[in-house]
């Protein structure tokens, strides 16, 4: 049986309870939780231990087993919740995701996590105390309520069973047909010998068309035990009258047997004997010998249910007490309740989406294509036509682009847990303050943006926040807040991670600067300058490194991770009064709107998003400004790169240039080229890795003529002349905000 | 003839593998993840024999099975209800309502396999 | 299911189609029976019968109890794989195939026996 995809099914399903869990117990520790999140923890941990008993995770069982236990405890209101306990439950939650990453790769069990699952399943026994001994360790002994067919304990040879049924009026209406079970049990065992009984069936006017009137007597040759031939009628074992006789059972059991029973004494021994079970003398004999017995033996029970043994009915009765029934009623109700939301949403597999959205891309290009094609041809009709399909296809494009977008909440909510435990292990009081969590971007994004994410809010948390006494001493609240906070901007998403610590200091950071050899002695540096400096490679300016965001991870590596999603990050802070890291991120990977510029016989696409204007040059300002610098734009230094020079193209440039004015992260540049051609759906592909180390190149694309036209990577071009000009001594954004006159600033 | 049926339970993984493992065994399958979404799976088809989970959203096992006992076409299926050990009052429950056949979870596929098979086969 | 009955003098003929299950015994009884009821000697046709579970077998026994007890004749003619099988599996081609009242059978009357597979 290959249960390999399944297995990856389980993966998800059950990260994703696991995210339920931890978020639930977070609720409950916070004392906002309601009876919902306690059931809600326990329906995660007994959905995880059912499926990992399918897979024959053993181990993740029986660990699940036990906190569910706890939880059932819980549950029932015979233990309370305290703040060890969700600790406790909470250590539990990341053990069950460690076992089962483990089990669904096939790793055997790593030394570390064996280490874990002791300590953790000591504090368990700890709470369930001497009284949970009974508990069967699961995996083990649950296997046994349904032996397979195959016979177990395999007896030296097949030998002859006896085996008398009498089925209940109720099993057919239930859907008991004994024609299953008799079916079934030949594959236990070979029925030598089948008679089947109809002395039960009444005349016909009482006869229920819906009811079961038949017995059997059949002797089976079979190699299994009694407990493997039982549980082939142990769904209707309080629905029939069972009796098996092992092969070379005593003579007196076969009497007692015949006696039993609600048929002629007679009939049954000449069945007996015809099976085999019985010789004809051995039955003449031993009737003789219990004439006197037999005459007391059940005369007819025709009617009514078979007879059940009483033992059977006082268990069957003795388990079910009312009050139970009732509690599970009501919890029943709020589960339902608590569920009913989730069943919106389908599950896709990521591929199928991608998938998906790359053939829209394509399409998107081929519609470009047409398009372009009739209005070459100057095809009226045609052109309507094309015009009414990239229509449709923009809207098909939306749509697809829609499926892959994700709240933002979800990974923020993560951090509650990590703020929790972080804050707890450094002794500090924060608080995480999450707003915008319903801001959308897409999946792939979200996927990458977990551990940078990760990485700013525990740097936040160990050296951002300050200690409770300095905090108390700087006259601030003694609990500090870290907030995360999400929204749309001009086409990016921005996530912003500030916290009301104590800000970066400035000449902490300079120092080490100094020492690194990151800025020479004299040299004169902006804040924003020096708050730049500690994106630089493993520049730390923490006292000690302690375990918590001392990982061997720098800010360096939180940039770069944030840049391979074209994104940019940046810094601002202030003494004593907190430090915000703003994240810009691109809403989606795959597609753009693009604005189509040529350079001579190169295509360039600029991303829409980022296009301000185009302004056309006027003879007199291409002479006023050659060379690279800057132009006067209404009144407005704006710095500019001439795309011609900047990728080295041969040819002079036209007659007429114009300036397409783009703007990324609050600066603006103007890009000179040679002819506008409009926008233009574009779809990226990314750049192979002959062409990574290229600058200035985000991706490419093709046209619906068939040529490939790069695509400009603002965010690099604007980096570009800042540093630039930083090296010239001064900040570009300062100059241009300084709305200084045209040219007084150029190198 | 293949025989059909329908396995009811709100986790993925669980319906995927019983699928699997019925399919391998000849029986046709169809899924429903909860009690709700089950009854819409019914109609118009014809299901032989139902698996259902005790514990789902929108419709419990308890109240499908009641309302599959309600349906003209179904009132007779055999119904196997998915219990643990710690919940022998559902186990009742749900026999009382019609389900007089029960898997115990966790259960290993091969389980369900023979479960099924002694109510119908392939 | 369906049920056709024909009654040829003292001789009918049921023809019964589709399924013999619990879901149509309610239905099947009564029309089985009146049929019985109405001719000396019955044929049941299970050609067309394409699933027969346990209650559907009950019928067949039923019909057959009552039509010894009025001293009639029923047999069971061709019967499809389904009802076959079910035979089989109860051991009960032999019963239902053959009259098995008390009385003699006039000698003139040919006893088409189609033993279960």
């Amino acid at each position: 049986m290959d249960l390999d995809p399944a297995v990856q099914t389980f993966a998800a399903e059950s990260r994703e309870l696991l995210g339920n869990m931890e978020e639930a117990l977070l609720r409950l520790e916070a004392d906002s939780g309601e009876k919902d999140d306690i059931n809600a923890v326990f329906r995660a941990a007994h959905t995880i231990k059912g499926s990992a008993g399918l897979f024959g995770f053993d181990g993740i069982v029986s660990f699940t087993h036990k906190v569910e236990h706890l939880l059932d405890r819980l549950r029932d209101g015979a233990m309370g919740l305290d703040a060890d306990c969700v600790a406790l439950l909470l250590a539990c939650c990341d053990h069950i995701g460690a076992l089962i990453e483990d089990a669904v790769s096939g790793r055997p069990l790593s030394a570390e996590l064996a280490a874990t699952w002791r300590v953790l399943h000591e504090k368990l026994e700890g709470y369930l105390g001497p009284s949970a001994k009974p508990q069967p360790q699961a995996g083990a002994s649950e296997a046994a309520p349904l032996p397979a067919g195959q016979p177990q304990e395999p007896n030296s040879a097949a030998a002859d069973w006896h085996i008398s049924l009498r089925f209940g009026r109720e099993v057919l209406r239930n859907g008991m047909d004994p024609l299953a079970f008799l079916r079934y049990l030949a594959t236990v065992g070979d029925i030598v010998h089948l008679t089947t009984i109809t002395d039960a069936l009444p005349h016909a006017e009482e006869m229920d068309p819906e009811a079961c009137y038949l017995g059997f007597e059949i002797s089976l040759k079979s190699q299994a035990d009694k407990a493997a031939i039982e549980s082939v009628f142990e769904f209707v074992r309080e629905d029939c009258a069972i009796r098996i006789l092992p092969p070379r059972s005593k003579l007196s059991e076969y009497i007692a047997l015949i006696e039993e029973l609600p048929e002629n004494t007679m009939r049954l021994g000449d069945i007996l004997v015809k099976s085999g079970a019985l010789t004809q003398a051995e039955l003449d004999r031993s009737l003789r010998q219990q004439t006197a017995e037999a005459a007391q033996a059940p005369a007819s029970v025709a009617d009514g249910a078979p007879p059940r043994p009483l033992g059977e009915i006082l268990v069957q009765e003795g388990r079910v007490a009312q009050s139970v029934v009732h509690a599970a009623l009501d919890k029943q109700q709020q589960v339902r309740e608590h569920k009913a939301q989730e069943n919106r949403f389908i599950r896709v597999e990521a591929d199928k989406l991608d998938q998906l959205i790359n053939l829209v891309g394509e399409l998107v290009i081929a519609g470009a294509g047409t398009h372009l094609l009739a209005q070459r041809a100057g095809l009226g009709d045609v052109l309507e036509s094309a015009s009414t399909l990239s229509r449709l296809l923009e809207e098909v494009r939306n749509n697809a682009l829609g499926l892959r977008m994700v709240q933002i909440g979800a990974t923020f909510q993560k951090f509650q847990r990590v703020v929790r435990d972080v804050s707890r292990d450094l002794g500090k009081d924060i608080e995480l303050v999450i707003t915008g969590g319903d801001t959308e971007l897409d999946k792939s994004v979200v996927e990458q943006i977990g551990d940078p994410l990760m990485h700013l809010v525990r740097n936040a948390m160990d050296h951002g926040i300050e200690p409770h006494d300095v905090r108390l001493a700087a006259g601030k609240p003694a609990r500090a807040r870290l907030m995360l906070h999400a929204y749309h901007d001009s086409g990016s998403i921005v996530i912003e991670v500030s916290d009301d610590g104590g800000g970066l200091k400035r000449d902490k950071i300079l120092k080490k600067a100094r020492e690194r050899g990151l800025v020479g002695e004299g040299q004169s540096l902006t804040d924003a300058e020096v708050h730049r400096l500690i994106f630089e490679p493993g520049f730390s300016t923490a006292d000690q490194v302690s375990n918590l965001s001392g990982r061997g991870v720098g800010m360096d590596v939180v940039k770069r991770n944030i840049e391979a999603l074209r994104g940019t990050v940046e810094l601002t802070s202030r003494e004593s009064v907190g430090t915000t890291v703003r994240i810009r991120l691109p809403l989606t990977l795959a597609i753009i709107d693009g604005f189509l510029v040529g350079v001579g016989p190169a295509r360039y696409v600029i991303p829409l998003e980022m296009v301000l204007e185009c302004v056309e040059l006027s003879p007199a300002e291409r002479q006023a400004c050659m060379g690279e610098g800057y132009v006067n734009l209404r009144g407005q230094v704006l710095p500019y790169l001439r795309v011609r020079a900047l990728f080295d193209l041969q040819g002079q440039a036209g007659s007429r240039e114009s300036i397409v004015v783009v703007q990324y992260g609050g600066r603006k540049i103007g890009l000179v080229v040679d002819t506008l051609h409009g926008e233009f759906q574009t779809v990226i592909k990314p750049l192979g890795p002959l062409f990574r180390r290229l600058r200035g190149f985000s991706g490419f694309t093709i046209l619906g003529t068939g040529e490939v036209a790069l695509i400009l990577d603002v965010p690099g071009l604007i980096q570009t002349v800042a540093t630039k000009d930083a090296h010239g001594g001064s900040s570009a954004a300062h100059a241009v905000a300084a709305s200084a006159g045209v040219g007084s600033d150029a190198a | 003839m293949g025989k059909t049926v329908l396995i009811v339970d709100d986790s993925a993984s669980l319906r995927q593998v019983v699928s699997i493992a019925l399919k391998g065994a000849g029986y046709d399958v169809l899924e429903g993840c909860d009690g709700k979404d089950a009854l819409t799976k019914l109609e118009g088809q014809k299901v032989h024999l139902i698996i259902s989970d005790v514990n789902m959203p929108n419709m419990d096992g308890i109240s499908f099975v009641k309302e599959v006992k309600k349906l003209p076409n179904y009132k007779f299926t055999p119904i196997i209800m998915l219990t643990t050990e710690s919940q022998e009052a559902k186990k009742q429950e749900g026999q009382a309502a019609g389900a007089k056949a029960w898997v115990v979870k966790p259960f290993k596929p091969e389980q369900m396999l023979t479960a099924v098979s002694k109510l119908i086969l392939p | 299911m369906q049920i056709d009955v024909q009654t040829v003098g003292a001789a009918g003929r049921v023809r019964i189609a589709g399924e013999m299950t619990i879901y149509s015994a309610s239905d099947l009884k009564p029309k089985l029976l009146g049929a019985l009821a109405d001719c000396r000697e019955l044929e049941i046709s299970a050609a067309e019968v394409t699933e027969m579970d346990t209650a559907g077998v009950q019928l067949l026994l039923l019909a057959k109890q009552e039509a010894a007890r009025a001293g009639k004749t029923l047999r069971l003619a061709a019967p499809s794989p389904a009802v076959q099988d079910v035979l089989a599996c109860y051991r009960l081609a032999a019963d239902l195939d053959s009259p098995r009242t008390g009385r003699a059978e006039p000698a003139s009357e040919p006893i088409t026996t189609r033993p279960g597979a």
